[in-house]
């Protein structure tokens, strides 16, 4: 997505500049190898963070959609920076940045003076890489494999400055959950909503989900974990719910039963005030939102370019009130019927097998299988 | 060429602007062609705050724009500021406090009735500014002003809790020890302003918040918890009328009233130019912070000072675009890899303010990098450019505009723009003020404020290569014939 905030006397040069950065790249070697340079600081930096979460999306991703359209690197890979140059940036392009693939969206412009603009500086200009037909366009749909992709790290002193930050060991456990052009896609967004969670220290205020579930039953209760939170991310195929753990080195085993037991107790009761609660949140973190104007720009952007129209937000709103306590049991147990999908970044000795972790989420209570021991 | 021409018009129309109601016919006139609202128009068309005083002194105004959701809070003026060495950090417990039940709401309630409105409650504490605000769907306006009255007035102090925070915080100011720009800005100002309240951090010391007892914060609480202190705002979909019958309700409690002759007043904070240097050769980079004493919040040079650290610009080193900067500062800063990022910054207070810059360096480039930064005032002071004053100008208005996105930055705005000029002022006049900025202006601005004055200066980690303070000191005037 290239985006521009300017003042609207400027529309006719902002979308003349899009059009000239889009189609028109020069990518000089010089600026190639400056890029280079940004990006490898960049990873740098993810590396050196001691907030692991993003390398944790990109390993779930990974672990969730093996080799697959959705599970391949979204940051460039470190070995792969040399590798790219000016070609295979321009046979990505001509594949990719075809008419049929882009929509210009504006907020806070009238619309026939952007249709204007549009065809002044977007039709038949010739692209910089040539109009030859490029390679065929990967078609292939979201294969959710399940797995796990295991990473031993010692993350005994991430701290940035003089105060230590504690060892942690992070996992993080996902099931498939669908599209969000699928009717279960509201289903699951309140059921993220009402698992919730966040770091055991501090919730950050009323309001940021202190009666979710992750709070209530796991972090209240165990205050060995730092952190239990739940993500839900959701493609134009596919969609993967996933809970992030963390806990010291020591207590893997039993951060991963509990784990287990939250998505099993999915399955289970929920309670009226519970969900009246989820929805209520939903709907008001959806409204809030899209007072930004950015947001509301990526909300047509994405939606029009996979759906060719734009659900409104009090459509959504509806649609959120309607959810029952049936529906949410009914999307749990279709997900539980999955492959898992497991991250682990850390000290990972005291990991349980990834066939314990399945079993585990295939019983009935979730709890791990018991470990045998021939010597006492 | 259109927009030129514009901008042209902009600065007549700017100077109209100041003196009289109405702007010139022929700024609207150059733009009838277009059928969207012209970037004049639509400021004109940001419907008007409405502010209304209640009989005991407490201010309360709105912006009322059409939507589903909502901002209300409350803006005191109480800070650090406001404490001595033995209460300091009485504001920041106060705040953890705040959300832990009130005498009509005990323990978890206040937080469980604002989970279950879907709302999101904030707060925040600053040196001069406390705030506490909510985030709500626009129907519910009655009932978020009704919970933050219950908030301000009827705060339980329970003992438990109070115990169960102190050791929350405790962790917290361990935490914030990590975050490195924070402690060399609390360095700044514990050095500029040594001796005076504005020295105080806002979080407090960790005897003081040892020590301090329920007393301490229920008499913090008496002193500046009151109606006239006090700025209800809110933005969104409300109505004012509304908004203010739900503060009459709501807001003329007892407790809001100053008891006889107890109004606070704060003691001019002085200026002095030092440093303060915090060596520690075990960590990987150096944070340096060099400041100028600047205005008060509401004198004018503000804006051309906020021009100004527009030109400077800023910088880190994950920015794409390489040496092709706007910042002359950011293109040495590539071209020579001075530094992994800077930023200019212009914190103001009731009567001062901090006018300067902050960058994070490696050891070995801290020297070059204060070389250039100097260099780039002595620049500004000295030889600034219109067309890079017509840039930092765009970029300023844009940045303006831009940043009132969302009931909460508007509700924001509202609030501080009360406690800080007392009225608020429209994006019209910031897009006047602006525009009347020449390249003049900002030499004799920035002379008037850099020039030969002794700065304030703060590093902390392995800053070995910072030269001593009276280089640093010769560094802010040149030397020419």
């Amino acid at each position: 997505m290239y985006a521009v905030s300017a003042d609207a006397r400027g529309l006719d040069t902002v979308v003349n500049l899009l059009a000239d950065v889009t189609l028109q790249p020069r990518l000089s070697d010089e600026e190639i190898e400056m890029t280079r340079m940004a990006i490898r600081f960049e990873l740098e930096d993810l590396n050196m963070r001691p907030d692991p979460e993003p390398l944790l999306t990109e390993m779930i991703h990974a672990a969730a959609f093996r080799d697959n359209t959705v599970g391949l690197n979204r940051f460039c890979p470190v070995e792969n920076t040399d590798k790219i140059d000016r070609d295979v940036l321009h046979s990505y392009l001509s594949s990719y940045y075809t008419p049929e693939r882009m929509v210009l969206a504006g907020v806070g412009i009238e619309h026939e003076h952007l249709v204007e603009c549009a065809r002044k500086y977007l039709l038949g200009v010739e692209p910089v890489w040539g109009s030859g037909q490029g390679r065929a366009v990967d078609r292939s749909v979201a294969q959710y494999t399940g797995g796990i992709i295991k990473v031993e790290k010692d993350m005994s002193d991430v701290s940035l400055g003089p105060t230590p930050i504690p060892e942690l060991t992070h996992i993080m456990i996902g099931l498939e959950s669908c599209s969000f052009l699928e009717d279960d896609f509201i289903p699951f967004a309140v059921l993220n909503m009402m698992m919730g969670g966040g770091g055991s220290f501090s919730a950050g205020g009323p309001g940021k989900g202190m009666f979710t579930r992750l709070y209530l039953n796991v972090l209240n209760r165990h205050h060995w974990m730092y952190n239990a939170t739940s993500y839900h991310h959701s493609y134009e195929d596919t969609g993967l719910l996933c809970i992030h753990a963390s806990a010291d080195p020591k207590q893997v085993r039993e951060m991963v039963e509990i784990i287990t037991r939250e998505f099993i107790l999915m399955a289970g009761a929920v309670g009226e005030v519970e969900l009246e609660r989820a929805k209520t949140q939903l709907k008001s973190m959806l409204m809030m939102n899209l007072e930004s104007r950015p947001v509301i720009f990526e909300d047509v952007g994405r939606q029009v370019l996979a759906t060719n129209t734009r659900k409104l937000p009090h459509e959504l709103c509806d649609l959120i009130s309607q959810v029952k306590p049936s529906d949410i049991k009914r999307v749990v147990t279709k997900m539980l019927h999955k492959k898992p999908a497991v991250a682990a970044l850390g000290d990972l000795t005291d990991l349980p097998t990834y066939e314990h972790i399945q079993a585990a989420l295939s019983s009935k209570d979730g709890r791990l299988p018991r470990l045998y021991r021939l010597f006492r | 060429m259109a927009a030129r021409s514009v901008c042209r018009a902009g600065s007549a129309a700017g100077r109209a602007l100041l003196w009289g109601p109405r702007p010139a016919a022929a700024l609207l006139t150059l733009t009838r062609k277009r059928g969207a609202a012209t970037y004049a128009q639509t400021l004109q068309n940001i419907p008007e705050t409405q502010v209304t005083t209640l009989e005991n002194g407490l201010r309360v105004a709105s912006e009322e724009s059409n939507q589903p959701t909502c901002t209300v809070g409350l803006w005191i003026e109480a800070g650090s500021r406001y404490e001595d060495t033995k209460t300091n950090g009485a504001a920041f417990f106060m705040e953890h406090m705040a959300f832990k039940g009130t005498k009509k709401r005990p323990g978890s309630a206040f937080e469980k009735e604002v989970e279950s409105l879907g709302a999101h409650l904030n707060g925040y504490t600053s040196r001069e500014q406390t705030a506490f605000y909510i985030k709500a769907l626009s129907k519910d306006m009655p009932k978020v002003v009704e919970l933050l009255s219950d908030l301000v007035q009827n705060c339980a102090l329970e003992d438990s809790q109070i115990e169960k925070e102190r050791g929350v915080i405790l962790q917290e100011l361990k935490e914030l020890d990590s975050n490195l720009a924070d402690v060399t800005f609390d360095y700044l100002h514990a050095t500029a302003y040594q001796g005076t309240s504005l020295a105080h951090t806002v979080e407090g010391t960790t005897e003081n918040i040892k020590r301090l007892t329920r007393a301490d914060l229920a008499s913090y609480v008496d002193i500046h918890f009151k109606a006239p202190r006090m700025v209800l705002a809110a933005a969104g979909g409300i109505s004012h009328r509304e908004l203010v019958d739900a503060a009459k309700q709501h807001f003329t409690g007892a407790p809001l009233t100053h008891k006889g002759d107890s109004v606070p007043t704060l003691k001019h904070c002085r200026f002095t130019g030092s440093e303060i240097r915090a060596r520690d050769d075990a960590l990987p980079l150096a944070h340096i912070a060099l400041a100028v004493e600047g205005p008060g919040w509401a004198d004018p040079d503000n804006v051309v000072l906020n021009v100004a650290n527009a030109i400077i610009g800023r910088y880190d080193r994950t920015f794409g675009g390489g040496t092709n900067q706007s910042s002359k500062l950011a293109t040495l800063a590539v071209k020579h890899n001075l530094c992994h990022s800077f930023e200019p910054f212009n914190t103001s207070y009731s009567d001062t303010g901090l006018f300067g810059f902050h960058f994070v360096s490696d050891p070995l480039s801290v020297d070059d990098m204060m070389f250039c930064a100097q260099g780039e005032w002595m620049r500004l002071c000295t030889s600034t450019t219109e067309s890079e004053v017509t840039r930092a100008k765009n970029y300023l208005r844009n940045a303006m505009v831009a940043q009132l996105d969302g009931t909460t930055r508007v509700c924001e705005n509202i609030g501080s723009h009360l406690l800080h000029y007392g009225r608020r002022i429209p994006l019209e006049e910031w897009d006047a003020r602006i525009s009347a900025v020449d390249a003049r202006m900002v030499r004799d601005v920035c002379s008037k404020y850099i020039y030969d004055k002794c700065p304030a200066l703060a590093a902390v980690g392995p800053v070995e290569q910072l030269l001593d303070y009276n280089r640093i000191r010769s560094g802010m005037y040149w030397v020419r014939l």
